[in-house]
């Protein structure tokens, strides 16, 4: 009864969370205006960079009912590249909302034992929220480091502090649906939840640290034991 | 014909929608102040400068568009001020009443040529 009641919940909220995109897409689309071809080009980067995200974010829930089936290889993998590749493809959208990422490396190329595809929809996920929480000019912080035992990865924003209940369920490892839709206003929570059923699978532990001025979210990975071998 | 309102506060978290609706009033009237805010906080703070209307979304990052209508109702001055609701919630517009609100648009389904409706509506 309990998981029925958690299924629905999190259904509705995760189907209002698409909502927003899709409501905006529309509007967008009814902005164009053709004898304004500078303005048209500007809001179909808009239409496709919204959709992009929609897009990745409807893909991921799929990802989450297949956890189960274990369709998702573990390998040893190089967190840098994957994290290049998500700031690469964030670029414009923080550029476009005049936002920056800034990336700091503190580890030394070591190897995690990760999926790929679960590793960097976690990455992107916690830079999408970093964005959302920040104001215009500001700078999101990615970093990377060593510990003894795993890689951490961490998103720090400058928005408001992480409520004290979702603090202690991220800490208990506890968050097992999408949250009510005003836990962090704006915000179901859904990417936070994906991110923390990915790391889950992947036998890596999800946090959250407060801050005065903002939360950090991380991610620790387990290191892999083989070489540098598969670093590309 | 009546003149266009002078001053518009645009409350609103997705800045994206937001500036779809505040290009669709400058296309309507490039000579609107139109002021776009984030969050409730920092619209009612801006208060002392009466808007000639508020476009208000209800789920806002700390205090809910709600607490931010309370705050209207409060004061003789900010009660006057025409608010249009424009949200995806599905919100009954008898149990508002108590508010000077003057419609709402759905996110989902309105068109640009609405707001600028409300516009030219409340211009003065």
């Amino acid at each position: 009864m309990h998981s029925e009641v958690t299924t629905t919940s999190g259904i509705f909220v995760a189907a209002h969370e698409l909502k927003a995109p899709l409501a905006l897409m529309r509007q967008l689309a009814l902005s164009l205006d053709p004898e304004n071809p500078a303005e048209t080009k500007e809001y179909q980067d808009k239409l496709i960079s919204v959709s992009d995200r929609a897009l990745r974010q409807v893909n991921d829930l799929a990802k989450v009912a297949r956890l189960e089936d274990a369709l998702f290889e573990m390998e040893p993998v190089a967190v840098r590249g994957v994290c290049d590749e998500v700031t690469e493809e964030l670029k414009y959208l923080f550029r476009f909302q005049q936002r920056s990422l800034k990336v700091s490396y503190r580890n030394k190329q070591k190897l995690a034992v990760a999926n790929r595809d679960l590793l960097h929809s976690i990455i992107y996920n916690f830079c999408v929220n970093a964005l959302k929480y920040s104001d215009e000019d500001q700078t999101s912080l990615l970093t990377l480091k060593d510990k003894k035992q795993f890689i951490r990865l961490e998103v720090r924003d400058f928005g408001p502090a992480l409520p004290t209940d979702i603090y202690q369920k991220i800490a208990q490892n506890n968050l097992e649906g999408p949250t009510s839709i005003s836990f962090r206003p704006d915000s179901s929570g859904l990417g936070l939840f994906i991110a923390t059923r990915f790391a889950r699978y992947m036998k890596a532990n999800v946090g959250a640290t407060r801050h005065r001025d903002g939360t950090s979210f991380f991610v620790d990975l387990p290191v892999s034991n083989q070489g540098t071998l598969f670093n590309a | 014909m009546p003149n266009p309102p002078k001053t518009i506060y645009i409350i609103d978290d997705d800045e994206l929608f937001a500036d779809c609706i505040k290009s669709a009033i400058k296309k309507h009237d490039k000579s609107i102040a139109i002021k776009t805010f984030k969050n409730a906080l920092d619209a009612m703070n801006s208060l002392d400068d009466l808007p000639d209307l508020i476009l208000l979304d209800i789920l806002l990052p700390g205090p809910d568009g709600f607490t931010f209508l309370n705050e209207l109702a409060s004061y003789p001055d900010t009660a006057k001020i025409p608010v249009v609701l424009v949200t995806s919630l599905a919100l009954p517009e008898a149990d508002l009443s108590i508010y000077n609100i003057q419609g709402i648009l759905n996110k989902e389904k309105m068109k640009p040529t609405e707001v600028i409706e409300y516009v030219k509506r409340f211009s003065r």
